[in-house]
């Protein structure tokens, strides 16, 4: 592996407690690695596990979902559903042989603007040291 | 298995008037086969039969029926559809229960008890098959196999269904009519063959399944045979999102293989019929059982068993686990 690798992240962050989270730490200008690529969903619970499976395919070396504490739900429940699902893709993956430090999950609130930092950078490290994830690259076709 | 007496009920539940047909196993063409047979009538009921063969399950034909537009002014059958199920098969028919895939009062139930299956593949390494009919019955610990009029014993480790050792539900867990006494519940084996993959390091994992899923050629012979399988769009037909492309190489036989495994997670019921018809031989079996017992571990959850159950990847409970959570 190169020393000059860098990771790629993809991290699905629901709109009400993990987006504003992120947002909390760019405002008070907390630093983070420059990795992570962002899509806000509406909910974790909406989060897709083939959306993980596709970034992994679509040249992702790690991904991350984010979203309320228990209980803390804009939806109520949203997040329970997302745990038990996510948790299960992730048994799946890891029976796979897929890096089980290539998925992460995390709960971060609005006001966690210094743990979405430290969930940043714990999944970023973990990436690299998984290093580049080149075996279940879609094969790009160039006509 | 007193083969007069299924027979017989069969007739009866045939010729009722509420029962459109009724799905059960013959004699297939040659050799050992049994094939899947629709019964309309009485006299069809007497070609019926239950023996260590019958590894078809049944339960996928209920929601297989083309539904097509009906013509203006034309009733839907609203007949019902009879069954025979063994222990697996009635545990798929209590899952499209619970997911409202059928409705209890669309299907009359014939439980058989099932003391295990035969792996046909296995069967037909000894005994090669020949055009000559053959049959196998169960003797107590064994079976027998009748083949041009010798009767043959075989040992039952040797030839039993992979499916067959972890079974932990032999008897119909929901049935109308019951045909012959339960069979003792056995204790289900160890499953070596999960453990020997968790055994493996990471790298060794993908390279198992790399060399499995590369030989993948996409028939979708698994999905078809499934029971739980039968979403009228599934993702893998669909185009727009392309969640898993059509061609043919490792990253999407792996999607492929994954979103299959991930579906069936919290469902699947351990029926073995992807691994029984997959032509690449991939031990889909092996995932399969993995998840399902994930499931059972974890989050105390079995499918399949209560027919009031709600779904499991609809459902949840405040203290789901929740260690991997950063």
């Amino acid at each position: 592996m190169s020393s000059n690798y860098e990771p790629n992240i993809v991290a699905f962050l629901c709109n009400w407690c993990s987006y504003a989270g992120a947002d909390l730490a760019g405002t008070s200008r907390v630093h983070y690695p420059a990795n992570i690529q962002v899509i806000r969903v509406m909910c974790s619970g909406r989060v897709n596990p083939l959306y993980v499976m596709n970034a992994l395919q679509q040249g992702a070396d790690g991904v991350l979902v984010s979203g309320c504490h228990p209980g803390d739900c804009h939806y109520m429940e949203g997040n329970y559903y997302a745990r038990r699902r996510l948790g299960m893709l992730k048994d799946l993956m890891e029976f796979v042989g897929v890096d089980p430090r290539r998925f992460h999950m995390s709960w971060v609130s609005a006001s966690e603007g210094h743990k979405w930092k430290e969930v940043v950078e714990k999944t970023v490290e973990d990436a690299r040291e998984a290093g580049p994830f080149e075996g279940f690259r879609r094969r790009q076709i160039d006509w | 298995m007193d083969l007069e007496q299924l027979r017989k009920t069969a007739a009866e539940v045939v010729t009722r008037e509420d029962v459109k047909y009724l799905v059960g196993w013959k004699k297939g063409s040659y050799g050992y086969r049994v094939a899947p047979v629709f019964v309309e009538d009485a006299a069809g009921a007497a070609e019926l039969l239950f023996s260590p063969l019958c590894t078809a399950n049944l339960a996928t034909y209920l929601t297989l029926v083309e539904k097509k537009p009906l013509p203006r002014g034309q009733e839907e059958d609203k007949r019902k559809v009879a069954l025979f199920v063994k222990g697996c098969d009635s545990r798929a028919v209590t899952q499209l229960i619970v997911e409202h895939g059928i409705r209890r009062d669309q299907v009359v139930i014939i439980g058989c008890p099932c003391p295990g299956v035969i792996d046909t593949a296995k069967l037909a390494e000894k005994f090669p098959e020949t055009e000559a009919p053959a049959e196998v019955q169960w003797d107590g610990e064994n079976f027998i196999l009748l083949n041009n009029g010798e009767a043959v014993k075989l040992p039952r480790e040797e030839v039993i269904a992979e499916k067959c050792r972890f079974c932990r539900y032999p008897n119909p867990v929901i049935s109308d009519i019951l045909l012959g006494d339960k069979v003792e519940v056995r204790e289900p084996e160890e499953d070596s063959g999960v453990e020997e993959i968790e055994n493996k390091s990471i790298e060794e994992r993908w390279d198992y399944w790399e060399n499995h899923f590369s030989h993948c050629v996409r028939c979708y012979s698994c999905r078809n045979v499934c029971p739980l399988c039968y979403c009228q769009d599934c993702i893998l037909d669909r185009l727009n999102p392309t969640w898993v492309n059509r061609a043919v190489n490792f990253s999407e036989n792996t999607a492929f293989n994954l979103a299959r495994a991930f579906h069936l997670a919290g469902r699947c019921i351990e029926c073995g019929e992807c691994e029984r018809v997959c032509p690449a031989n991939i031990p889909l079996g092996k995932l399969n059982r993995k998840m399902a017992r994930e499931v059972r571990d974890k989050y105390g959850f079995e499918p399949g068993v209560d027919p009031e159950a709600e779904p499991f990847q609809a459902s949840f409970k405040p203290d789901d686990p929740d260690d991997f959570i950063l």
